[in-house]
């Protein structure tokens, strides 16, 4: 495929994008140093397990849905967390190949992330409407919540249209100008809200495997 | 067998003080300053002290709480309460949460109420102490069904801090470290009387059948074992320390108590203030290092365990000997045949393990106590969710020191309760004393005929004695 636009959505898509990429990894280098200013959790006893392979056990803790329990009895909400991700890590590539490596973007490859841009699109609705009508996670949600899974699945439409007219050959409309417009906004706004989660889950994971790990608790079957 | 090595050892204990009992604890005779409620002055000390809580786990897990509410059905709170939607973990531990974006979110500088920052205020305040003190037994069973591996009872524990330096700490629940700090131990048992409540047991264990040249060793220089008691056996339970001393001695186990200090509770791991938990840690650190003992072995206690085993050496920067505890040291003379037992003494009762989160999810004991309870029972029935899965009793983090949220409390252990009843038990086993407190309280709250007891006491009456 491809990429033949106009000068103005090239600047969109490649210099603007760039420029906003750097000031997110700024943002990201600022929140991960001062995270690592903190002290982390000591570990001096004498350990039962092995905190390193707790570590990896607890990174990987998010492709063993039977690990927890509360993903072994809800699998379907697993599953929906699994294809929602998978159409962010397909959603944040395609924004790098197609301004970059545009014959990397075949029809095949984009209706596989056109079919989970448009998953997810359903998923982020189901998870707006859990959010309004389980009690529970009402009330434990803020606005930022709300925005964040609605700007998502507003994305994910977007993405999809975009896709489709791209497979149709259509590399510059009105669809991908808003694409890559909300990408822009995106990155800039990403470090400020909740979806900047995915920075502090290593932390969280590994911290957790760390601990849990040297104790003995985690992977003990592997031990 | 019990080893002949160890049974011959001679017994070498020194004379135990007894004319001018010594002052343990500190020196001073502290109370510490307790509020009725939160005035301005304390918020200003919460928001003073609150930076240098925020080590990297609990800056991480306020951080990145999603919101996902993967957590609802892992705390037993959440399970027993169903309508009290506000006993999620995630809300409790937003009260706390909210007045952290308050400070430290970049978006909230801008726009609070969007990611919903809040200034700590008398109100918010007032929910912190609701839902931390009396919502959450920090018992970390959340944390195991967190995607992103939110440890939320180190978040609880550094809010408890807080508020305990602001002052607004259980009265009851600071009493208890109150006492430990004035008195050595948290029922200031004095010195005299604690050696008297010991060669009393010893008397009492020496008039058993095969018993009579069995000893509970007070300061034996060089003993193998430093055995550590909770306060409430000496006080109330002296036949628990009857049952360990029994089950050692039989197994031919060279051990030793402090007539100083030996009580390995440490309640300031539920208030939140280190320094005093540094303290209490530091004292049996140096009995250890006096009696110059090669094992420091923890009593059945839950928190207690955790607190020497795991935290002890954080705390002191290291040990220069090993940790274990009763329930593993018990495993171990099981598996060496060190012990001979009669599993006949309990048959006609059913038996279930009920484990400790400090000692399982906290602290890795697992297995241990069911190679006890195996060796000593026909009949063993677990319960649906166990080891690090298992559902706190409602008796943790202090929670037996804090009255005012009994009735809550009693309502929380409704899911072990439930559990229980699951199993058909008779007897519930644990080795833990808030554990046993409290499953007592909910074993006849809703009426399940169930005896609880530790391990030493299951082990006791099924101990075969040979010469």
């Amino acid at each position: 495929m491809e990429n033949k636009v106009s000068y103005a959505l090239y600047v969109l898509q490649e210099p603007v994008q760039y420029m906003a990429l750097t000031f997110m990894a700024l943002m990201y280098a600022m929140k991960i140093y001062q995270l690592m200013k903190k002290p982390g959790p000591p570990e001096k006893a004498e350990l039962k397990g092995d905190r390193y392979a707790g570590a990896i056990h607890s990174l990987a803790n998010v492709l063993r849905p039977w690990g927890m329990e509360s993903t072994r009895s809800h699998p379907y909400f697993y599953v929906e967390f699994l294809i929602f991700h998978i159409a962010v890590a397909l959603t944040i590539g395609s924004t790098f190949f197609i301004p970059l490596t545009p014959w990397l973007m075949t029809p095949l490859v984009s209706k596989v992330i056109m079919v989970f841009m448009g998953l997810a699109f359903l998923i982020g609705l189901r998870r707006i409407y859990r959010r309004i009508t389980v009690p529970e996670i009402r009330i434990i949600s803020s606005p930022d919540d709300f925005f964040a899974i609605t700007l998502m699945t507003v994305f994910f439409a977007v993405g999809f249209v975009t896709m489709w007219l791209w497979i149709q050959g259509k590399p510059e409309t009105g669809w991908m100008w808003l694409f890559f417009l909300m990408v822009t906004f995106f990155l800039i706004y990403v470090p400020f809200s909740k979806i900047s989660h995915y920075v502090l889950y290593p932390f969280g994971r590994v911290m957790y495997g760390q601990i849990f790990g040297g104790r003995g608790i985690l992977n003990r079957n592997v031990r | 067998m019990p080893d002949p090595i160890e049974t011959n050892k001679p017994q070498t204990s020194e004379p135990a003080p007894s004319a001018q009992p010594e002052k343990l604890g500190t020196q001073e005779n502290r109370k510490w300053p307790i509020l009725s409620e939160f005035t301005p002055e304390a918020l200003a000390k919460m928001e003073k002290v609150l930076p240098g809580k925020l080590n990297r786990i609990v800056q991480t897990s306020l951080a990145g709480c999603i919101h996902c509410g993967m957590c609802t059905e892992a705390c037993h709170y959440t399970q027993s309460i169903p309508e009290d939607k506000t006993l999620l973990p995630a809300y409790k531990a937003d009260r706390f949460r909210k007045w952290y974006k308050y400070r430290y979110d970049w978006m909230a500088k801008v726009f609070p109420s969007f990611v919903g920052a809040k200034p700590l205020t008398k109100e918010l305040a007032d929910e912190m102490y609701d839902k931390l003190w009396g919502g959450c037994t920090m018992c970390r069973r959340c944390t195991f069904n967190c995607p992103m591996g939110v440890d939320y009872g180190m978040v609880v524990r550094a809010a408890r801090g807080i508020m305990t330096e602001a002052g607004r700490v259980p009265q009851n629940l600071q009493d208890t470290v109150d006492t430990h700090y004035n008195h050595g131990n948290n029922m200031a048992v004095p010195q005299d009387e604690f050696i008297e409540t010991i060669e009393w047991i010893e008397e009492e264990l020496q008039s058993e059948d095969g018993c009579e040249n069995f000893r509970i060793p007070v300061d034996k220089k060089g003993a193998k074992y430093f055995l550590t008691l909770n306060p409430r056996e000496p006080k109330y339970y002296p036949m628990t320390i009857q049952s360990t001393a029994k089950v050692l001695n039989a197994a031919g186990v060279d051990f030793t108590v402090s007539s100083r200090y030996w009580d390995l509770t440490n309640y300031a791991m539920f208030n939140g203030i280190d320094p005093d938990a540094k303290l209490f840690a530091k004292w049996i650190f140096e009995e250890v290092q006096r009696l110059g003992c090669e094992y420091l072995l923890s009593g059945e206690c839950g928190h207690g365990y955790r607190g020497l085993r795991w935290e002890m050496a954080n705390w002191l920067g290291g040990v220069p000997f090993k940790i274990t505890s009763a329930m593993e040291l018990f495993a171990q003379l099981v598996q060496e045949d060190r012990l001979k037992l009669d599993k006949s003494v309990h048959d006609g009762k059913v038996f279930t393990y009920h484990d400790s989160c400090n000692i399982a999810r906290s602290g890795g004991v697992m297995e241990e106590p069911r190679i006890v309870v195996k060796a000593a029972v026909n009949k063993f029935v677990e319960m649906p969710h166990n080891r690090e899965y298992s559902y706190c009793c409602g008796g943790g983090g202090g929670a037996l020191a804090m009255p005012e949220f009994a009735k809550r409390r009693i309502a929380a252990g409704k899911i072990k309760a439930d559990e229980i009843k699951a199993t058909g038990a008779t007897v519930v086993l644990q080795s833990c004393h808030n554990c046993t407190d409290q499953l007592k309280e909910i074993c006849e709250h809703y009426g399940i005929h169930a005896k609880v007891m530790n391990l030493a006491e299951l082990l006791d009456p099924a101990l075969v004695l040979t010469d």
